[in-house]
């Protein structure tokens, strides 16, 4: 175990970058000969969304604000957890797998290979319909933008981007977490299930917790920052909490907490002896 | 049909559920966090509204709707069509088709297993909490007894749709993507995420004429005592309609079932 690693502290960003291209390629041709599945699922994808956004706009047909929440902001929040929840889909869909492999005892081929465990298992699978939803975000979030007085500068764009950016680390997080959880239990579908339940909470301002249940959802079940902590730098740019400034550190440290706990499952993980 | 030999599946799928004391641990404490998302979002939003009462339902109303459509959910939801569009690629499909047993069936009765430990693993508990909670909001009386009726037809009418959309499997080989978009409709347009109540009128009116409401917006307006679902307004053409659509699903998922297994390819072997 020691002398591996030891190899992969040699490799640098370019290495594993290239390691990714060509793993994607491979994905990307054994997805397209299941067309079928391929094309149902992207129809899936768009169609969850269009759902979703449903139940948004019914609700808002029959109440005005959610705690002094307008309909613009509502749809501003709305944009931005989608696009910060299409890295998870895209780039971490495998972890899905992940119990599956390791019951199966499949998992222990990701150990015998000289690079990172958590990269080479995760980048085996790139979910090409994630990007629906991105391109779903993107409209929701440009309309809403366009209705709301926040000006369109190269400032306020980059700031979106770094936000976005962070703001999909915290679902990741939770996931990654989440689906470590089947290397000490069996079943643990249910966790996933749960936790992947939470992300439709995240389009709503934390605003509306209060007292032990905000220092929750900010601070262990990070929903809080996958949308409303990072956007209220822009939506509310007079009254920025400090949580919403230090929001990209919050994520990483959030990330490589998941990342260890992940690692410290694969670590202990001895096979099924098949 | 010998009823003993399909008794014995459920038992087993009794004892295969209780198994996992862990997961269903882990979905009651996970669903009690849930639930208590649904409470705040809901609470904030009627507390922004300026009127008390929302097409007719209110703040008790909602939330119990809600709650106990998610334990509804949670003991309805068999991820059958996860399961089988699984055993339909690897090919393990041929194992169950090779027993000696009406296959549907047998798949009813494994399923009924998990129904029996969810109905009173998550499904009562909640139940009691809410009442509880809500100090009795809900009328323990002959709504009661409609409202278990229209459960059982409402369990009926999921499993058969379920079947339906897992028959398409057959043709597809599709897994992710025939279950996101079964879930995405059903859980729409039966009001598990939002009571039909608020829904628009002309998409109402639509959504009334599909067997969806069945499964959530009936019961839970049965036990709410709703206009036009108790029994002076209409309660027995409420499960008239749910006896129908069960009709309709189950003979359309058996026609279709044999239609399609006759033309099967299983992969491997």
């Amino acid at each position: 175990m020691n002398g591996r690693t030891q190899i992969c502290r040699g490799r640098g960003f370019r290495f594993y970058a290239r390691i990714y291209r060509k793993i994607l390629v491979q994905d990307l041709k054994s997805k397209m000969s299941y067309r079928a599945d391929f094309i149902i699922s992207t129809f899936g994808m768009v169609l969850t969304n269009i759902v979703g956004f449903l139940s948004f706009y019914i609700l808002f047909q029959n109440f005005s604000s959610i705690n002094g929440w307008g309909y613009y902001e509502m749809l501003y929040l709305y944009g931005f957890s989608l696009i910060a929840l299409t890295p998870l889909q895209c780039l971490f869909d495998n972890n899905w797998n992940l119990r599956f492999a390791v019951r199966s005892g499949d998992f222990i081929k990701y150990c015998f290979r000289p690079i990172n465990v958590f990269f080479y298992f995760i980048s085996e699978v790139f979910d090409v319909k994630g990007l629906g939803q991105l391109v779903f975000g993107v409209g929701v979030l440009a309309y809403a933008w366009s209705h709301l007085v926040i000006p369109v500068t190269v400032v306020t764009i980059l700031q979106l981007i770094l936000l976005l950016l962070t703001a999909s680390l915290f679902m990741i997080a939770i996931m990654n977490a989440a689906a470590a959880t089947c290397f000490w239990i069996i079943n643990s579908g249910y966790v996933m299930v749960i936790m992947f339940r939470f992300k439709d909470y995240a389009k709503y301002p934390a605003s509306i917790f209060d007292g032990f249940f905000k220092l929750l959802f900010t601070f262990v079940i990070p929903i809080a920052f996958i949308a409303y902590y990072p956007a209220l730098v822009l939506l509310r740019p007079d009254e920025i909490p400090l949580l919403s400034r230090i929001s990209p550190l919050i994520g990483i440290l959030f990330f490589y907490l998941s990342y260890k706990f992940w690692m410290l499952g694969a670590r202990k993980y001895e096979g099924t002896g098949s | 049909m010998k009823i003993r030999k399909y008794l014995a599946l459920t038992k087993a799928g009794i004892i295969q559920e209780l198994h996992f004391r862990l997961g269903t641990f882990v979905t009651i404490f996970g669903n009690l966090i849930y639930l208590i998302l649904v409470y705040f979002l809901w609470k904030a939003i009627y507390a922004s509204s300026p009127a008390d009462t929302v097409n007719g339902m209110t703040f008790t109303d909602t939330i119990i709707y809600l709650v106990l459509a998610t334990a509804l959910f949670n003991f309805l939801e068999m991820f059958i069509v996860w399961d089988m569009s699984r055993s339909i690629q690897s090919g393990e499909i041929i194992l169950d088709l090779l027993k000696p047993v009406n296959y549907r069936r047998y798949k009813f009765f494994s399923y009924f297993g998990d129904n029996v430990v969810t109905f009173f693993l998550t499904f009562l508990p909640t139940f009691v909490v809410v009442y509880l909670i809500t100090h009795g909001a809900i009328r323990l009386g002959l709504n009661l007894l409609f409202f278990v009726v229209s459960v059982a037809l409402a369990l009926l009418v999921n499993f058969h749709i379920e079947l339906l959309v897992a028959t398409i499997c057959l043709y597809t080989e599709s897994t992710w993507g025939i279950n996101i978009v079964k879930e995405s409709i059903v859980l729409m347009l039966s009001g598990a995420t939002i009571p039909l109540a608020f829904f628009p009128e002309k998409l109402r009116t639509v959504v009334e004429y599909m067997p969806f409401r069945c499964i959530y917006d009936t019961p839970l307006n049965i036990l709410l005592e709703k206009d036009g679902y108790t029994m002076g307004t209409g309660v027995f053409t409420m499960l008239a309609i749910q006896v129908v659509w069960c009709v309709i699903l189950v003979l359309a998922s058996k026609a279709f079932w044999n239609f399609s297994v006759r033309r099967i390819t299983v992969n491997g072997g």
